[in-house]
């Protein structure tokens, strides 16, 4: 860190340290929202859509009304006002106003005093639909031309996007190998351990506190504010602990307005919480992703063109969409050197479940098809996969083509270490049938430059508060959903204050009593709320330094804190505890209160292209990556037999949270190359269950070897970067790279299911076959 | 959802669980481990308004060998099956396949009976009211279509047990009791290759016990099942072979039963008399494997494509008999 944080000595910023919730967690005291009860607590339900796309002509709540320990019933009409995530994208209903959109879309709910009575509540009530033709190919419903999904968006495109940077087709003459394919990624969903839960309370003077199993409190602060039209001083939103979040809780989803609507018209608290098939309804999960991808290297292995068309098929709703689809543009070349790229993105409307931004948002499909790509071309040049990486690497600090700055650039070491730890060279190519190596690498921003709702305001602002107790009490907006927000800014400013953990009291995620976060997104928690609460410790340690300085008589800049204790720097002697130098300060200041901000810098924001906003990040995280497999040829069977993934996250505050992040990040990669798969069958999702919908479980998660690479990011607290999502796209093609290299054949679609590695293979036999008679000379031919 | 309501009702003698199905009949329906049920009645596939728990019976919860052989009562739990040490040495292929049921979680509750008896599976089937509503219901419950095979009036539900292919692989019989009796008959013939009338078991009557005969003992045998993970789920395609070799590698007895790809689990019929009196040869193994193939009719009932699971069908029926063939190799 430039600002007077040297790297040597750290007390406990780069020690491995449990969290601070951990004990909560195994114990079973921790609350989650589900967990949470109040006296006269209803129960919330909601109706769902049978039809994917339907005219909702009325809806005769009477009789669901009528049965006794019902106590409210809402539907459209109790809350008309649109939501969406991006101020682009208010085309949302928590309760649908007049169509339903999708099989599971919100229709009415209905509170009572048990589940029980509420579930035949939903029995009772009657709504009149009128069928309407619905889209589910994204690649159809692009050709609608009319009875489209949302009217305002004609032939069901939610948004395009078209960039070209430097000059394709120049590229593209100068490469000596040119390959193009499409690519094909199924849908997948967080899956998240904790299914979401709300519970709103009524309160007096007509307030509302809402406790909800987000990772963004204040984008739904502001929706609640706009949906029930109440000022947001009225309400308060509480984040209670969180079983795992990927993006599944990044927006607002139709529960929490729901509980809010009911709770408003009840006048009691009301508690919502999905069964896991409602979690599927309510998705925000990654995209089925179609990329035509077109790439030229040259003879030597760099990398001289990159175009690419990418269709996503959103779902019914807008969500993020717009987001996840520039996402795939702006980072699809530019973790490596190439200077000329064309992208057309397409995020398309069908009549199924919002897609969102799931961990690894909007990179993890073009990532796959690139880098599978890549491998391809590597050995279509006779190069070695892993040297093509080498020749095409950026030389950091620089901006890419698409004008992203990179500030630091681990990908060079990233790649080294996996190279050394997988003994590459003496493995690829060389493993005997059915065995074999693939390398792929990746990256991810560390939080987005330009926040969703545009404005000149911080990111994040942290408080931090002493009294007479000599605790340290932390006050952060910051949504700790199990990646190690609370622990890192507990670390962070018991760092800076040179005092232990357990002084430090984090209150966390509370609108009334805790400033600003924008929520934990984007990868953006370390960076920003670190850097937010590095800079309150520092005012904090500033505030104390001052006043023991004039006690001791020595300038501020001689004293050190730490080992709790405010000691002059040269001479240790010379100094006072933690608990005295509070009271010298209480004294001085009279109140010890102190604040930090975040806001990225104006040369971290990007390009000025339409898009240019999404991408941009004040430093990237990178990954590399070499997956081992075992296929057997006759079942098509993949066995993942180890994973060395290197991930440069600038500094690794709390190591073993980082490893915990990399072994997360790799397994859902894991799932999505092998076996998650959302199927649908006209509109209707076949697998809504933990059962069918088949998250790898400890059994089957491969070995993992994680490395972290620390690159030292010149604006990164202490030079830490993200850590919780850049690895997860560069396990799919790692493994898909492997198979190849195992068996010869290459897969474009995943998940890669062993019926697919079957086919391939005995496709290849065919054409071998063939080949074999086309190459006998006519006259050997008999 | 919400468990329906329900009384449940704990007999404390076998005598007295057949009354209570005698007085409840059709109303009522058994529970022991309850992995199967709880869920099922959680998505309304059923609504029983008595519940009869077998479980604390203890006289069907025994694991015993006598001089007429085996018999495991119907509510002893798959993990006391699999702690029983000289169950897995004298019978391989029964520790086999229920090593391979479900998570240990679901083991240490499911039982036996339970599992001779599940609910046949379909991905039409096992969903929950309000997805099933959606659809307008199926033939096996609350509609007229066939969503596997329209037009069609017969249900594929796939069964979707793995101890029970491992136990016709043995020849076991089932013990079935009631208010007016206990009777016995062979467990192929308990399976009735209906999706939609799974098991010859009247309301009145309970599953007991099952039997393998003491000439059984011995017999090599595996399970191979076709999942995507390991750790839980069931079965897409399963292979059950018991056989009984001679010290000269001769094949002297043999049956191979297929699980996941019927509404029953089904033997091979074929496969005892080509095998008997050979030694093994691959040909002779693809020769059978190719018999299973025409034993099983996989349809899409479940997550994998109907091709894929015959091939596998094809590929474990080879590779378990390779298996125990070289086991016997390996011993003699």
């Amino acid at each position: 860190m430039a600002d007077g944080v040297s790297q040597n000595g750290f007390s406990i910023i780069g020690k491995p340290l449990a969290m601070a919730d951990a004990v909560a967690k195994v114990t079973g005291i921790g609350k989650y929202a589900d967990d949470l009860y109040v006296p006269g607590m209803l129960i919330g339900k909601i109706l769902h859509s049978p039809h994917p796309h339907a005219r909702i002509r009325s809806i005769d709540t009477s009789r669901a009304e009528a049965l006794a320990g019902v106590k409210a019933v809402a539907t459209g009409n109790d809350a008309r006002n649109p939501y969406g995530i991006l101020p682009i994208g208010h085309d949302e209903r928590a309760l649908a106003l007049d169509k339903a959109r999708y099989i599971g879309d919100n229709v009415a709910a209905v509170a009572a005093t048990s589940a029980e009575i509420a579930e035949q509540a939903l029995d009772l009530l009657r709504v009149d639909y009128e069928r309407l033709p619905a889209w589910f190919d994204p690649e159809e419903s692009m050709k609608a031309e009319s009875g489209w999904i949302h009217e305002q968006r004609p032939h069901n495109i939610e948004k395009e996007y078209h960039h070209v940077f430097g000059d394709p087709e120049k590229g593209f003459a100068e490469a000596d190998f040119v390959a193009e394919e499409r690519y094909y990624a199924g849908e997948v969903n967080q899956a998240a351990m904790e299914p979401h839960s709300t519970l709103a309370i009524w309160e007096p003077h007509d307030r509302l506190t809402v406790h909800s199993s987000t990772q963004v409190p204040f984008y739904l602060h502001r929706t609640i504010s706009e949906v029930c039209e109440m000022p947001m001083s009225q309400i308060r939103v509480i984040k209670p602990l969180i079983g795992g979040g990927f993006g599944g809780k990044s927006e607002i989803i139709p529960l929490e307005v729901a509980a809010c609507v009911l709770a408003k018209k009840s006048h009691k608290p009301v508690k919502i919480t999905y069964t896991r098939e409602e979690v599927f309804l309510a998705h925000r999960g990654r995209p089925i992703t179609i990329v035509y991808l077109k790439v030229g290297i040259t003879r030597a292995g760099k990398i001289t063109a990159v175009q690419a068309r990418v269709i996503q098929d959103g779902g019914a709703y807008c969500g993020y969409g717009p987001v996840t689809v520039l996402y795939s543009g702006a980072l699809l070349g530019a973790i490596y050197d190439i200077a000329n790229v064309r992208y057309d993105g397409f995020r398309v409307l069908t009549n199924k479940p919002a897609c969102g931004a799931m961990r690894g948002h909007g990179t993890v499909n073009v990532r796959f098809a690139f880098e599978s790509m890549l491998d391809q071309l590597a050995h279509q040049a006779g190069l070695d996969p892993l040297e093509v990486r080498r020749i095409n690497l950026l030389k950091a600090p620089c901006i890419t083509a698409n004008s992203l700055r990179v500030t630091s650039y681990g990908l060079p070491e990233c790649i080294e270490k996996v190279f050394e730890r997988s003994n590459w060279k003496e493995k690829k190519g060389k493993l005997p049938y059915g065995k074999g190596v693939g390398v792929a690498c990746s990256h991810y921003v560390s939080g987005a430059a330009n926040p969703i709702v545009r404005s000149n305001m911080p990111h994040t602002t942290v408080h931090i508060k002493i009294d007479r107790d000599a605790a340290v009490t932390v006050y952060t907006g910051a949504s700790e959903i199990g990646q190690g927000s609370d622990t890192m800014q507990i670390q962070i400013a018991a760092e800076v204050l040179g005092v232990g953990v357990n002084r430090i009291k984090l209150v966390a995620a509370d609108t009334e009593l805790t400033p600003i976060d924008l929520g934990s997104y984007s990868s953006r928690v370390t960076f920003m709320a670190g850097n937010a609460c590095l800079n309150a410790a520092k005012d904090m340690r500033d505030q104390i330094f001052a006043a023991v300085a004039k006690k001791l008589g020595c300038p501020p800049a001689d004293l050190v804190a730490k080992n709790d204790r405010i000691a002059h720097s040269t001479d240790s002697a010379k100094g006072v505890s933690f608990d005295e130098a509070v009271a010298i300060a209480l004294e001085f200041h009279g109140a010890l209160v102190a604040r930090g901000t975040y806001a990225p810098p104006e040369s971290a924001r990007g390009g000025n292209f339409r898009g240019a906003g999404v991408g941009p990040s004040p430093a990237y995280s990178y990954s590399a990556q070499v997956a081992e497999v075992t296929v057997d040829p006759e079942t098509g069977h993949v066995h993942v037999d180890k994973i060395i993934a290197a991930h440069d996250c600038g500094k690794a505050l709390n190591p073993l949270t980082v490893e915990g992040q990399i072994e997360g990040s790799v397994y859902m990669g894991f799932g999505q190359a092998l076996q998650e798969d959302m199927v649908w069958q006209d509109g209707r999702l076949m697998n809504p269950s933990l059962l069918e919908y088949r998250i790898p479980a400890t059994k089957e998660n491969p070995q993992i070897d994680s490395i972290v690479v620390e690159s030292i990011d010149p604006e990164g607290p202490f030079g830490a970067k993200e850590a919780g999502e850049g690895s997860l796209a560069a396990t799919i093609p790692a493994i898909a790279n492997a198979i190849y290299d195992a068996v010869g054949v290459r897969i474009n679609s995943v998940p890669i299911t062993p019926d697919k590695i079957l086919e391939a293979l005995r496709a290849r036999e065919k054409a071998g076959q063939r080949a074999e008679t086309n190459s006998l000379t006519p006259e050997a031919r008999p | 959802m919400s468990l329906p309501q329900f009384r449940i009702l704990q007999p404390l003698t076998l005598d007295e669980a057949c009354r209570m199905l005698d007085e409840h009949g059709s109303e009522s329906m058994i529970i022991a481990g309850g992995t199967d049920v709880i869920p099922n009645l959680q998505m309304r596939l059923f609504a029983p308004r008595v519940l009869i728990d077998i479980k604390p019976l203890r006289e069907l919860a025994k694991i015993e060998l006598s001089r007429d052989g085996l018999r495991i009562g119907a509510a002893a739990t798959l993990t006391h099956a699999l702690e029983t040490p000289w169950l897995g040495e004298k019978f391989p292929v029964l520790s086999s396949a229920i090593s391979t049921i479900a998570g240990p979680l679901q083991r240490n509750m499911g039982t036996i009976g339970g599992n001779l008896c599940l609910e046949t599976r379909c991905r039409w089937y096992n969903q929950s009211k309000f997805w099933r509503q959606s659809l307008g219901g199926c033939l096996k419950k609350d509609g007229d279509i066939c969503h596997v095979a329209p037009g069609g009036k017969f249900c594929w539900a796939a069964w979707s047990g793995d101890s029970a292919p491992a136990f016709l692989a043995l020849g076991a019989e089932v013990e079935i009791a009631s208010a007016a009796g206990t009777r016995r008959i062979p467990l192929e013939k308990f399976y009735k290759n209906d999706g939609k009338d799974r098991i010859a078991l009247a309301r009145n009557e309970i599953l007991t016990a099952v039997h393998v005969t003491a000439s059984m003992s011995g017999r090599r045998g595996v399970y191979h099942k076709l999942r995507v993970r390991d750790s839980i789920d069931y079965p897409l395609a399963g292979v059950a072979v018991a056989m009984d070799v001679d010290s000269t590698g001769v094949c002297r007895d043999a049956r191979v039963a297929l699980s996941a790809v019927n509404p029953a689990p089904m033997l091979v019929r074929a496969a005892a008399e080509s095998l008997i009196g050979k030694k093994w040869s691959r040909e002779l193994a693809e020769e059978i494997a190719h018999v299973a193939i025409r034993t099983g009719k996989p349809l899409t009932t479940s997550g994998s494509t109907p091709v894929y699971r015959r091939d596998m069908v094809r590929v474990f029926t080879r590779r378990a008999l390779e298996e125990v063939w070289n086991s016997a190799q390996q011993s003699s």
